[in-house]
């Protein structure tokens, strides 16, 4: 009997004959495709609804002859399908279109920018799953005592405060009355030195052109509006540990392994083995939903990220760069998305790639 | 036996029992929520009926950036309006546009999802679709939807309606799917039961209290949407208060010191997001346990 | 040495819950000898798990646990060894086999990995390579057949009597005098239920060890035990060895309980 289930369900060989290549290539494929619809639904977005640009551009005194010449010098008088071939045609050469206001090349625009939102929003990610996993954890494991009514009294507070109501109550306190983080004037402070552009992430250029006192004033600003996304996607995060660790924690798992005299960090280890997977799917969510989700933040700091830009274009109809924020927003998560089921694949040798 | 309708998941055994021990039961039980609840009454009753102790859309030069004090217990804004009124008058439209938002989604999503709740190809990709859409940033679609329309109070509801019909399209989706393996509902479609009454007499019973809980959260989330929407001026305009644009108001006297502007309609939003979450635990709660 | 491995003398456990106090287990005394294997049988909710729970000091906070004594051999009181002490004991004296080996295996970790921290936990200075040998010849010893494979691979890939094996395996790597299983065959194939049941005993049998074994399955107690236990809502209501239980039960209890297992196997022959 052994023998027989030994030869037909060999440990070494997964259940479905497919390599992870087949995996990598089937969601390349659906990324490719929806990325062709998100493609599609940005151009849609801003050319199907109501409001003219023209006329906003054109100002409230202008006269049919000039909104219709700015209507034509936008392509807005050509036929739907026409705009949408000449959307796809520019999207294959890198082209985005430019800024219906500044003129400046939407691509170029969204390369200046991304970096300063990619790293606020992977440092509030990180931020949010140490602190979140900790608190989630330690709720799990002290259940129903005092660590576990804190830490859900904190969650429950956190989960609900709109994110720039926080920014500014923490603007308020730390930056006003405390005095411990810089006035929210972005990136750096008003006096302080641009360095010039290397990597485009300040802190990194920084360091780079040797100017330490732009480095060190370039992390201070970082500090209000990383607690701030932070704290409040650390609730999220707390939320999942609490209960997938209090799941792994109370499992027959947990059980055997304190049976077997396993000391009590190596059984806290085993629940957190069994609850990564799921915590780093809500990192990369979380990581997803930030971008653009941390607009309003961004702009309550004067923080020059595309969450600003593209607040800004909204606001006055600027379509190309709603359409780019869009569309960079929708690929980022589509690309993260598809790097998520892959790793989480790789960290669950349960999952088996089919 | 297929006359006898599913079991239901919200079977309140208390029912039987005076009112009153109910209730104070479910208050003992759910203090969080119990909380809530009155203070959302209280909040609409007032805004409704109750008396403003100054004109919420009046101004006062003379009275302009008053800490809290026994004349204005909220104190004053740029303009010298009174915060404590205004806060209370927002409550008006900033409640009913959620809820406005939250019923059109209710109502749109929950048929669109049990229609979707079948197994087949198409319905799968449907679900990935709707994972798509997911991806956008989607503070940006609505912003984009609703200052594209010119600022509509309508787009609004829309906006936010289209934010959650989606989630309960998969919320459905999965409960049904899930309630469709059971054996009452296999039982029932051998006795030959006809698709409406599978979906009235036997899905539906059993779907409600996700269904409530969903819209506990949904208003929750309608709440922060509307308020960030009026936060970044777009949606309701002046001279309507509402919470977001209050806190917009007094975003900037934050770092000069003047923290009653923003952070009294901000503390608003903040209790009745907390309220309708809590309201969503308690629900979630109790169906989770009348279901074992 | 002497005669017993295990003497559990009026043990009690008491679980607080917000309804009051729940006495589950009430003065239970069980003796295990040496090479000895002592049934535990009672429906399930007597109190069964519970005992051994707290004999191995597993129970949660709420749960209070007396006794006048609950003595090791050759290791002394476990009702006086602090939670902290407990922990050595746990392994390296006791193993234990539950049932389900699915939910007892770590599904993440490689079978090689779980005994590597088996052996890490217990002090014993192994490196990755010894460990890598005792676990092949373990795995070799509780009869699986291409060990290592087995060693690489993870838990959801293993057969229920496989997986249990493995369990078995892990259970006696340190060589206990007191193995404790926990109903070891609930959950297998019918077929296989027989083999682990051969093997478990064989072990005991062949090292001179001694066994607790937990079931609600009277059959099975027959066919292994040398004596038995019967419990009731938390008490042993009749105890002896397992022949004279079975041919002249004293209590009215386990006069059902004996009456039921013929039945038992009729129920089986028709849904099979």
């Amino acid at each position: 009997m052994a023998l027989s289930t030994i030869t037909t369900r060999g440990p070494s060989r997964p259940r479905r004959a497919s390599g992870p290549l087949k995996l990598v290539a089937s969601r390349l494929l659906f990324l490719f495709v929806a990325l062709f619809g998100v493609v599609t639904l940005s151009f849609l977005l801003v050319s199907v609804t109501p409001g003219d640009p023209a006329e906003l551009i054109a100002g409230p005194v202008a006269s049919q002859d000039q909104i219709d010449a700015i209507r034509a010098d936008l392509g807005l008088d050509q036929s739907l399908w026409q705009q949408y071939l000449d959307y796809i045609g520019g999207l294959l050469r890198g082209d985005l279109g430019t800024s219906y206001y500044t003129n400046l090349s939407i691509t170029s625009e969204i390369g200046n920018r991304l970096p300063a939102t990619l790293i606020l929003i992977a440092l509030s990610v990180v931020f949010a799953a140490v602190v979140g996993v900790g608190v989630g954890a330690a709720g799990a494991y002290f259940r129903g005592r005092w660590p576990d009514k804190v830490g859900r009294f904190g969650t429950s507070l956190f989960q609900s405060v709109p994110d720039f109501f926080l920014a500014l109550i923490l603007i308020y306190v730390v930056f006003f009355v405390l005095g411990l983080a810089p006035a929210p004037t972005g990136q750096i402070g008003i006096g302080d030195v641009r360095p010039e552009k290397v990597t485009g992430f300040i802190t990194i250029d920084a360091l780079i052109a040797g100017e330490m006192g732009t480095f060190w004033s370039a992390v201070s600003h970082l500090f209000l509006p990383v607690l701030t996304l932070g704290l409040v996607y650390a609730a999220y995060f707390a939320k999942t540990a609490r209960s997938t660790v209090g799941k792994a924690l109370n499992s027959q798992q947990a059980q055997f392994a304190r049976a077997m005299g396993l000391p009590e960090r190596t059984v806290l280890r085993y629940a957190f083995v069994e609850a990564r997977g799921t915590i780093v799917t809500y990192a990369g969510v979380i990581f997803a939903a930030l971008l653009g989700g941390e607009a309003i933040v961004e702009r309550i700091f004067a923080w020059d990220g595309i969450g600003t830009w593209a607040l800004q274009g909204i606001l006055r109809l600027d379509v190309p760069v709603v359409q780019g924020m869009v569309l960079v927003a929708g690929a980022i998560t589509l690309v993260t998305y598809t790097l998520l089921d892959i790793i989480v694949g790789l960290l669950d040798p349960r999952i088996t790639h089919g | 036996m297929a006359e006898s309708p599913a079991p239901a998941r919200r079977r309140e055994p208390g029912l039987t029992a005076s009112r009153w021990t109910t209730v104070r039961r479910l208050v003992a039980e759910h203090p969080g929520a119990a909380l809530g609840v009155t203070f959302i009454v209280v909040l609409v009753l007032w805004s409704l009926f109750g008396p403003l102790p100054y004109d919420p859309r009046g101004t006062d030069g003379s009275a302009s950036r008053e800490g809290p004090s026994g004349t204005h217990w909220f104190g004053t804004d740029g303009t010298g309006g009174d915060v404590f009124s205004r806060v209370i008058e927002a409550a008006k439209i900033d409640l009913s546009l959620a809820l406005a938002g939250t019923a059109v989604a209710l109502v749109i999503g929950v048929p669109l999802g049990l229609a979707a709740s079948t197994k087949g190809k198409g319905s799968q990709r449907l679900v990935r679709g709707l994972d798509a859409f997911q991806a956008f940033p989607l503070l940006i679609l609505a912003l984009a939807l609703v200052s594209l329309s010119g600022n509509q109070l309508y787009m609004v509801v829309v906006a936010i309606a289209l934010l959650n019909i989606p989630r309960y399209m998969r919320l459905l989706r999965s409960e049904v799917l899930a309630i469709r393996e059971s054996r009452f509902v296999e039982a029932a479609t051998a006795m030959g039961a006809s698709t409406p009454r599978l979906i009235f007499r036997h899905l539906l019973p059993n779907v409600w209290g996700v269904i409530l809980v969903q819209t506990s959260l949904t208003i929750a989330n309608s709440i922060v949407v509307l308020s960030s929407l009026s936060f970044l001026g777009v949606g309701v305009s002046a001279p309507t208060p509402s919470w977001g644009s209050m806190i917009r108001d007094g975003a900037g006297n934050m770092s000069s010191g003047e923290w009653w502007i923003a952070t009294f309609p901000g503390l608003a939003v903040l209790l009745c997001v907390l309220a309708f979450n809590q309201l969503a635990d308690a629900i979630g709660d109790r169906t989770a346990r009348s279901y074992r | 040495m002497s005669d017993t491995v295990l003497d559990v003398r009026g043990l009690t456990v008491d679980i607080a819950t917000p309804d009051g106090t729940v006495n589950a287990v009430r003065g239970v005394d069980l003796h295990v000898g040496r090479g000895e294997i002592l049934g535990v049988v009672g429906e399930s909710g007597c109190g069964k798990s519970t005992t051994i729970k707290g004999i191995l000091g597993l129970l949660p906070p709420n749960a209070e646990v007396g006794a006048e004594m609950i003595e090791l051999d050759g290791y002394g009181d476990l009702l006086a060894t602090p939670r902290k002490k407990m922990r050595e004991v746990r392994g390296r004296r006791i193993g234990f086999v539950a049932q389900n080996p699915f939910g007892s295996l770590n599904p993440i970790y490689s079978i090689e990995r779980q005994f590597y921290e088996l052996q890490k936990a217990h002090g014993t200075k192994v490196g990755k390579k010894e460990s890598r040998e005792i676990a092949h010849a373990m795995l070799d010893g509780v009869g699986i057949v291409n060990p290592a494979r087995v060693l690489d691979g993870y838990a959801h890939q293993l057969s229920g009597g496989m997986a249990q094996r493995v369990v078995i395996a892990l259970a006696t790597t340190l060589s206990p005098q007191l193995l404790i299983a926990d109903e070891p065959t609930t959950g297998l194939d019918a077929t296989v239920q027989a083999q682990i049941m051969d093997l478990i005993s064989g072990l005991v049998r062949s090292e001179q060890r001694s066994m607790l074994l937990v079931t609600h399955d009277l059959g099975v107690i027959a066919q292994y035990a040398q004596r038995v236990v019967v419990m009731l809502d938390g008490e042993v209501v009749e105890h002896g060895p397992v022949m004279e239980v079975m041919v002249d039960p004293q209590h009215e209890y386990t006069r059902k309980l004996i009456n039921s297992v013929p039945k038992r196997e009729e129920l089986h022959d028709v849904t099979a």
